[in-house]
């Protein structure tokens, strides 16, 4: 492949990642919620709209007998309004726990939707992967078709920023970033909190089931082992690198962490230690994870006051 | 035979069950015994204890397979390497974060679980490993297989737990341990020195996480995701005993491994790990102080 090839698909990695990371920061940087089953969000999009518009399996080996062959937009609505009821089903049990617990719960959630996924195999294909998803207009767009999906993706980025960042300012916002503050004080003024915490909850969770869809139209062939907890630490680390409560910097962290991810791509294969580069990297980003809390802890574009209210330093 | 599916298909009740849920519940009750002990103390969620277990494991298995050391000399090696090292992480990483909040020690452990998990990789390569050791027959006693290994599992652990109760009864430190566990302010306020108490926390309970990998290694496969996946019936056993409560976390351990295996007569065997995922949002959600403890927070 080409420089360039690499470098559109790195992009549209960074792109659709980067959903991911909005809807996070949402979640921890406005609301101060512990999601940790942004991988399930993920998941249940992509699952969604792969089966929504992928026809089932025929054939002997035949695994799925459930698909259809909805139209993709169809399938991407689907998939993001069904991750954003899972998200608010789980937290309408489990949004009053305390920060830790709730990203226990929220953890194991998404492990049990995921061994949904691995076990149910005449809806998903299982360990198997679903196979043969469609990609939207291929081979009707009038320039290459990666570019397109990439300016595609942008254009999705482009606007969950300018909305999440516009929710973010609203009273809604507002309102979100009391309950992460002291969520007693919101509740003193009559907010329903809770209310507030179920629909952030369910707003992060539908953008990173849309990321999902996204993800499944790109890359034709979806398993269960895509949506690893890993995938789930990786976001937190984009957010919290890029510095919690700033969309931008959730966009930036996520293209950071996705370049060091996959900037072993450009390494050709013949350099020293090339077979042990995939987890160097990843030790990598474990130490940057720890040095920007130690030593920054609003991260590269976060909010200062964010993180000095709430702690002693701020009560002055 | 028409409409038989085999996915549906439930085992029928086996006293086999029993003696593998109490090997699998051995294994767990010694794990969310070390966590229990940390957790009590530090007070943050670590994310990093299940890659201890692995490097615990994975130090054994050098000294036994690359070393060609007896088993019980490489389990005892495993133990001290990951009791040094966990004090090791903690001076080089935990220990700068001490004032900060349990939620930013939650994240700072995913870095920590990040690097171990990816260090074990690059040293020891990702496929699984075995401890070397003959593959030897399983003599049935009623009807029951019982393997070597599965009995060393059983009697190891009930030695670990033994000789911590009487560390937490008997000793100033442990029971100073217990103490500070209960009420970290009271304990300070009556002179114990809580700073050298959390060195000899890391030191007993990254023993203990060293040799839980070692036993699930003994059981299954050394793979470098081993105690990652096998997190969270931990803190399952943690949550359900009760947080920093040591008895309860060993009975809500055995309690747990037992339920899993005997799951498979109510449902499909794919959905065994559910058992621990389903205990653990049960036990957050219901009872956050534990089926034995009392509110800890």
């Amino acid at each position: 492949m080409a420089v360039g090839d690499l470098a559109l698909l790195v992009a549209t990695i960074m792109g659709v990642y980067s959903l991911l990371a909005i809807g996070l920061n949402m979640h921890w940087g406005d609301t101060g919620l512990l999601n940790f089953a942004h991988a399930a969000f993920f998941a249940i999009g992509a699952y969604t709209s792969a089966i929504l518009t992928t026809p089932p399996e025929t054939g002997l080996l035949a695994n799925r007998t459930v698909g259809a062959s909805y139209p993709i937009f169809v399938g991407l609505l689907a998939g993001a309004t069904l991750a954003a009821a899972a998200g608010v089903l789980i937290a309408v049990t489990s949004v009053r726990l305390e920060g830790d617990y709730l990203a226990m719960v929220t953890l194991s959630f998404a492990e049990l939707i995921r061994l949904v996924i691995h076990n149910e195999g005449w809806l998903t294909s299982g360990a198997q992967s679903l196979k043969g998803i469609e990609r939207p207009l291929e081979g009707s767009v009038p320039i290459r078709y990666d570019l397109f999906y990439f300016l595609l993706v942008l254009g999705v980025v482009a606007g969950s920023y300018l909305l999440f960042r516009r929710l973010a300012g609203s009273p809604f916002g507002r309102v979100l970033h009391a309950v992460r503050e002291d969520e007693e004080v919101p509740l003193a003024l009559g907010k329903d909190t809770t209310w507030f915490k179920l629909k952030s909850f369910g707003l992060g969770a539908a953008i990173a089931g849309l990321a999902g869809g996204l993800w499944a139209h790109y890359v034709y062939a979806i398993t269960p082992n895509m949506f690893l907890p890993s995938l789930t630490f990786t976001i937190w680390a984009a957010v919290i690198i890029g510095g919690a409560g700033s969309y931008l910097g959730a966009i930036v962290g996520t293209a950071f962490i996705v370049g060091i991810r996959q900037v072993t791509r450009f390494v050709p294969s013949d350099v020293p230690f090339a077979s042990d580069l995939p987890y160097i990297r990843l030790v990598v980003i474990g130490v940057l994870l720890i040095a920007v809390l130690y030593y920054r802890p609003y991260g590269l574009l976060g909010d200062e006051e964010r993180m000095l209210a709430g702690s002693e330093e701020g009560a002055d | 035979m028409a409409g038989f599916d085999p996915q549906f298909v439930m085992a029928a009740f086996d006293p086999q069950f029993l003696w593998n849920g109490l090997v699998v519940g051995s294994i767990i009750a010694v794990a969310a015994l070390g966590l229990t002990l940390i957790f009590g103390i530090l007070n943050f969620i670590n994310i990093a204890y299940g890659d201890y277990m692995a490097v615990g494991a994975y130090f054994a298995f050098a000294a036994n397979t690359q070393y060609d050391l007896p088993i019980v000399v490489a389990a005892l090696i495993g133990m001290v390497v990951m009791a040094v090292g966990a004090l090791v992480v903690d001076k080089l990483v935990f220990e700068r974060f001490r004032s900060r909040s349990a939620i930013v020690l939650l994240v700072v452990s995913i870095g920590v679980a990040f690097v171990l998990r990816n260090l074990i990789r690059i040293v020891w390569g990702t496929g699984s490993r075995r401890f070397s050791g003959p593959i030897e027959a399983a003599p049935q006693f009623f009807g029951i297989r019982v393997l070597p290994d599965q009995v060393a599992i059983v009697v190891i652990s009930v030695a670990i737990l033994g000789g911590t109760y009487l560390l937490l009864r008997r000793t100033r430190i442990g029971i100073a341990m217990r103490a500070a566990s209960d009420d970290t302010d009271l304990a300070r306020i009556r002179g114990i020195d809580t700073e050298r108490l959390v060195t000899y926390v890391w030191l007993v309970g990254g023993a203990i996480a060293g040799i839980a990998g070692i036993l699930l290694g003994l059981d299954a496969q050394i793979r470098p995701n081993m105690g990652f996946t096998a997190l969270i019936p931990i803190f399952a056993a943690v949550i359900l005993g009760g947080i920093g409560d040591p008895i309860g976390a060993v009975a809500g351990g055995y309690a747990i491994g037992i339920t899993q295996e005997l799951s498979v007569v109510v449902i499909p065997t794919e959905y065994k790990p559910a058992i621990g995922l389903l205990l653990l949002i049960i036990g957050l959600l219901s009872k956050p102080e534990g089926i034995f403890g009392e509110a800890t927070r």
